[in-house]
């Protein structure tokens, strides 16, 4: 093991086949790609054929550290999936913290690439540099929270870390996630059906192998300086500290873009039932951090009364709060606990979940869905003790369940009677809780992120709904995205927490001083630039270009009902002028794709001949 | 009167910086799995942290059934530490150890427990919710 933050090991699984490898990481890629989301779209560029099935064997699940994860370099706990989504058809990189992530360092490895579809239910176990594929019998069919405990029983490792899926991936439902460390999800794009469709229930680690830095004294000291004043003192980080995400509630209820019963509102008649003072008041116990986080902005929570009395998870976090709390018309916080109990249970990712009961929720007021389709639930908006029988019958597949199983888009699809116009969602995947109608920001944002609508790769609300920009202005809002996406690109690399403002200054600094190699500003945003070029050609070269990069009807069509974004939709006219902008200053073509220039300006010369649209 | 760490778990978050800068600065990595401090994290019941470290307690019972004398008094300190060269891995103390103060390496070859980073104890610099003091 060289003393650079990596253990420099890959570990290659052959599921179809129970073969299992080790190889060197590939040293000139991590140079150029650095790790995480950077590294896994290399490998899964250059490996996965074009067009091939997500769920089919040959799509490539991977799982991928970086250099900076498991040492005191602060908020580096995370790990990230890297696949093909079967939900979107895009690129797919899903994060979660925790303490999986570093774990798999220790375990000795920065990377697992897994292919292939195992006869019978397996997992995967890692301890320190070894891995064994192991029968999953008496996990398949468990929750993920039982998951842990009994794999933790037969490895004889009451402290493994276990990342699983719960039944809905089972299911091979298309809106399922991976759960780690019970409440933790790699949650988006449908990584827990990449999972089932394998036959692969989970991978647990445990391990004592380390990780090394060229300077330890060095990287102590400065990392102990940098917790305390760029961390804990950082006044951005004040919210994080005291709240948590859930203090966003007001904000965006404020501000007009609370998603409100399926997308018709912005603002909430019931938000103070489920904003951060409710959860503060209501169901706090105490902070839980993620590995190496000084900030702990999770909130574990209990349900001290009422018909959900004794439920716990953790958070709500702000977007469940918003989708599965406000956009449900659900005025309880202890409700909305108990549905992410059940989601983090199950496996499902509560943002699409949270945005298909919603869909149902209008459906049935409607007159579209009955309480057969509901098991002979009341699914009217608000009906709590109805909602949290929702994750369940959609991890299951059970009744309406069956079909929202595979996300809002597919299942209006199949429910017709206009079903499809109260969708709300970008290349199938459903918006997290900002209504680009109060933040023209974020319709951009949703429209080209490289995994179907997302806010972690840009994320302009902040300067215009919650900052000084008027949010109805698309002026500027290229360059934001633009911006926002090159430095996620590479942070998203590293792989550091959201939730750190950690400066491109500081992420040189932190990279340098564990890898040993030279860094600044300027290299790491040329590294960004290359990512994001990178999972832009990954999609372009599976037919993704401008006809994909829209929004549903009805954020034009529909304006919201009340509060300060009345009145208001993005018009079409707003939209394509900011994408058309924005297409340029990535250097692609009005198409959307990267031009050979540009690649080549970015370091991605290496991919031109392997691009049809080039040739 | 204890002389070792006193920790607050009231005000614990489980985020194991505390661990992880013990490994780093006992072994030169980043390894928790020789930290000579460890944090439980008990979910969802009861939903707690448990903390494990020496207490450098007066009764040092680990001294007493160490059958080769490698615990050893660090004079200017007044606490008990395990000289690894001298540890025969019997596992004698961790036994005895009524506060689940000391365990074996993971290498198996020796016992480790705290000994106060020399009187500059890392994990309370660094524990950011004050758990810890001395």
């Amino acid at each position: 093991m060289a003393a650079d933050g990596y253990t420099g090991k890959v570990l290659r699984v052959d599921l179809t086949n129970e073969k299992i490898s080790t190889e060197p990481l590939n040293k000139e890629w991590a140079k150029q790609y650095v790790g995480g989301k950077g590294l896994g779209a290399k490998y899964l560029f250059e490996e996965l054929k074009p067009g091939t099935d997500p769920l089919s064997p040959d799509n490539i699940l991977s799982v991928w550290t970086g250099p900076l994860v498991g040492t005191l370099v602060p908020l580096t706990s995370r790990y990230v999936i890297v696949t093909k989504s079967p939900l979107t058809g895009t690129f797919l990189d899903s994060y979660a913290g925790g303490f999986f992530g570093p774990e798999i360092k220790y375990s000795g490895f920065d990377g697992l690439i897994i292919t292939g579809k195992a006869p019978k239910p397996v997992y995967l176990w890692l301890d320190d540099g070894k891995a064994e594929i192991r029968d999953a019998k008496n996990i398949w069919g468990k929750d993920t929270y039982a998951t842990e405990e009994i794999v933790r029983k037969e490895t004889g490792q009451k402290m493994a870390r276990v990342a699983s899926i719960g039944p809905a991936g089972e299911h091979v439902g298309l809106i399922s996630s991976v759960t780690n460390d019970l409440t933790r999800n790699a949650g988006r794009g449908g990584t827990g059906a990449v999972f089932g469709s394998k036959n692969l229930k989970a991978i647990a680690a445990k391990g004592s192998l380390g990780v090394e830095v060229p300077d330890m004294d060095g990287l102590l000291k400065m990392a102990k300086e940098m917790i305390r004043t760029d961390v804990v003192d950082n006044p951005d980080h004040a919210g994080m500290i005291t709240d948590g995400t859930p203090i966003l509630v007001e904000m965006s209820n404020d501000a007009g873009i609370l998603p409100t019963r399926n997308w018709n509102d912005g603002t909430f008649d019931g938000h103070e039932g489920i904003n951060s003072e409710a959860i503060k008041s209501r169901v706090f116990v105490r902070k839980r951090a993620c590995f190496d986080c000084a900030l702990a902005c999770g909130t574990w929570a209990k349900v001290r009364r009422g018909i959900f009395k004794d439920s716990a998870s953790e958070g709500p976090e702000y977007e469940t709060l918003g989708l599965c709390g406000s956009n449900c018309g659900i005025k309880d916080v202890e409700a909305v606990v108990k549905f992410v109990e059940e989601c983090d249970r199950e496996g499902l990712d509560s943002i699409s979940t949270g945005n298909a009961v919603a869909m149902a929720m209008e459906l049935y007021e409607k007159g579209v869905l009955s309480k057969d389709d509901f098991g002979g639930l009341d699914m009217r908006f608000g009906n709590a003790e109805a909602y949290v029988k929702m994750p369940a019958m959609i991890a299951r597949r059970q009744n309406i369940g069956a079909l929202l199983a595979d996300g809002t888009k597919r299942a209006a699809q199949k429910i017709g009677k206009g079903a499809e116009e109260m969708v709300v969602a970008v290349k199938g995947m459903e918006y997290p809780a900002y209504d680009p109608r109060g933040s023209i920001g974020m319709a951009l944002a949703y429209a080209t992120s490289d995994r179907g609508a997302c806010h972690l790769r840009a994320w302009p609300v902040a300067n215009d709904a919650y900052g000084s920009q008027d949010p109805w202005n698309p002026e500027g809002k290229a360059a934001t995205c633009v911006e926002d996406q090159t430095r996620t690109s590479i942070k998203w690399s590293f792989i550091f927490c959201d939730f750190y403002g950690v400066s491109f200054p500081n992420m040189a600094k932190y990279y340098s001083a564990v890898t040993g190699n030279p860094s600044s500003e300027e290299h790491l945003r040329s590294l960004g630039r290359r990512i994001w070029n990178l999972t832009r050609a990954f999609n372009v070269r599976e037919g993704f270009a401008r006809k994909d990069d829209t929004l549903p009807e009805k954020m034009a069509k529909s304006p919201l009902r009340s509060g300060k974004t009345q009145g208001k939709s993005v018009s079409k006219e707003s939209f394509e002028m900011m994408l058309s902008e924005y297409y340029s200053l990535w250097g692609w073509d009005s198409d959307g794709k990267p031009t050979k220039e540009t690649l080549e300006t970015v370091g991605l010369g290496d991919i031109v001949p392997r691009l049809s649209y080039l040739r | 009167m204890s002389k070792g760490l006193k920790a607050d778990l009231e005000k614990c978050t489980g985020c194991q910086m505390c661990a992880l800068i013990c490994s780093a600065s006992h072994t030169g990595k980043f390894n928790p799995s020789e930290s000579r401090i460890n944090v439980e994290d008990v979910f969802p019941e009861p939903g707690e942290f448990r903390m494990n470290h020496c207490t450098h307690c007066d009764e040092h019972p680990c001294v007493e059934a160490c059958p080769v004398e490698a615990i050893k008094l660090n004079e200017s300190l007044g606490i008990y530490y395990v000289d690894k060269d001298e540890c025969t891995a019997c596992g004698a103390c961790v036994d005895v150890c009524p506060y689940n103060g000391c365990w074996m390496d993971p290498s198996g070859s020796y016992s480790i427990k705290c000994d106060l980073c020399n009187g500059d104890p890392q994990c309370v610099e660094v524990c950011p919710k004050g758990v810890l003091t001395r």
